[in-house]
């Protein structure tokens, strides 16, 4: 399989809600007008509903409970917003049952505590904390595109790898010629990701790499996080690489470090029973 | 009743747990509220009443964290990384400061 293959195969994935289409593209953007937006989500109930107990979540610590999409937009934000609506309707997309090896609840959990750890870093590193959240949700992104459009392949991936215990994008390289990094950073042009997003979906395993931004290096680590608290519930999980050019670009004391733990740990809780409920 | 509540004998009922069910006296009647704190005095008044077992909430003892089970699993986690490699640094000092943190270790600030 080539990378072309794999981009002209794009096409046949299941798109994304075009609620969601429309808050990626404008990811960046600090003055977009969600008004219409907002609208628009409102006439999708379960979206709706997810997206506001996020918001009444304690990560926002709100004093007041939100009950509407507009008044989530007035109390939290424009991009705080967008990221909800963008994490509750991603989250539970791809179906996955040709591929019996991919556990997709073990896939999400990892995904929601890397953007949770990405969010508390963020936070600590003065980068916005919604952009880093976002790009910590999506950056195994990926791995659903091998899971929906080859099933067969990426089960036989997954066995071999659990099989001699593996590095997964050596195996994914091997037996398929591409890997989710390729597959992730293809999708994130396909749907017109911004490119803060694409850099750190393309650039998150290879954070030292000349312009990968420091997004990248953010969701490097929070994803060595993830891993290493063991938050997505997976018998065989493994802590990747950890950069050191991107843990010191942290910059992070001990003491800092266990509170980003902790923090991460009780966003992660949160969330989970939110998104995965 | 769910496992965070046990029924205790008001022999063994001891001033401080707290009620995990409103307690009803013989006619029927709300004696205590849910939540209610025993005292001495309650406890004694418990026999006037015939009230021979109470629901109290069971009371979760802060458990230590099994430094060998903790220890074990992290050897898994980490069995990608080699702690004599110096070009791992950082792979190994996360290492170090998930033990730390879930074997609740003060750290110095």
């Amino acid at each position: 399989m080539t990378l072309d293959e794999l981009t002209a195969g794009l096409e046949d994935l299941p798109s994304l809600p075009a609620v969601v289409m429309e808050l990626l593209g404008s990811i960046d953007q600090e003055d977009a007008d969600l008004t219409l937006l907002a609208k628009k989500v409102a006439l999708d109930q379960a979206l709706t509903a997810k997206t506001l107990r996020l918001a009444n979540s304690s990560t926002f610590g709100l004093q007041v409970k939100v009950t509407t999409i507009q008044q989530a937009l007035t109390f939290l934000g424009v991009q705080a917003t967008r990221n909800l609506i963008m994490a509750a309707s991603i989250t539970g997309c791809f179906p996955s049952g040709r591929c019996p090896a991919f556990n997709d609840k073990a896939f999400w959990r990892l995904s929601i505590a890397t953007a949770a750890c990405a969010r508390v870093l963020a936070r600590h590193m003065h980068f916005n904390p919604d952009v880093a959240f976002t790009a910590g949700l999506l950056h195994g992104i990926g791995r659903l595109v091998l899971v929906t459009r080859y099933p067969e392949q990426y089960d036989a991936v997954l066995r071999e790898c659990e099989r001699v215990d593996g590095d997964l994008l050596e195996t994914e390289r091997a037996m398929l010629g591409v890997d989710h990094v390729l597959a992730g950073r293809a999708l994130a042009e396909h749907w017109q990701f911004s490119d803060t997003l694409r850099q750190a979906i393309a650039f998150h395993v290879q954070p030292e790499m000349p312009g990968a931004g420091f997004l990248a290096t953010i969701v490097h680590v929070a994803s060595a996080v993830a891993h290493a608290l063991d938050l997505a519930g997976y018998a065989n999980e493994v802590v990747p690489t950890v950069s050191s050019v991107a843990w010191t670009a942290l910059g992070l004391s001990e003491e800092a470090w266990l509170q980003v733990f902790r923090e991460t740990e009780l966003q992660f809780e949160e969330m989970t029973a939110i998104l995965l409920a | 009743m769910s496992d965070d509540h046990e029924l205790v004998p008001v022999t063994s009922a001891l001033p401080g747990m707290v009620l995990s069910d409103e307690l009803l006296d013989s006619h029927g009647l709300v004696l205590l509220a849910k939540g209610t704190v025993l005292s001495e005095a309650i406890i004694a008044s418990f026999a006037r009443h015939q009230i021979d077992v109470v629901p109290v909430a069971r009371v979760e003892a802060h458990r230590a964290p099994d430094a060998t089970a903790v220890q074990a699993r992290l050897e898994i986690l980490f069995r990608r990384h080699d702690r004599d490699d110096d070009n791992d640094w950082a792979g190994n000092l996360l290492r170090r400061y998930v033990e730390d943190y879930r074997l609740e270790r003060q750290v110095a600030p």
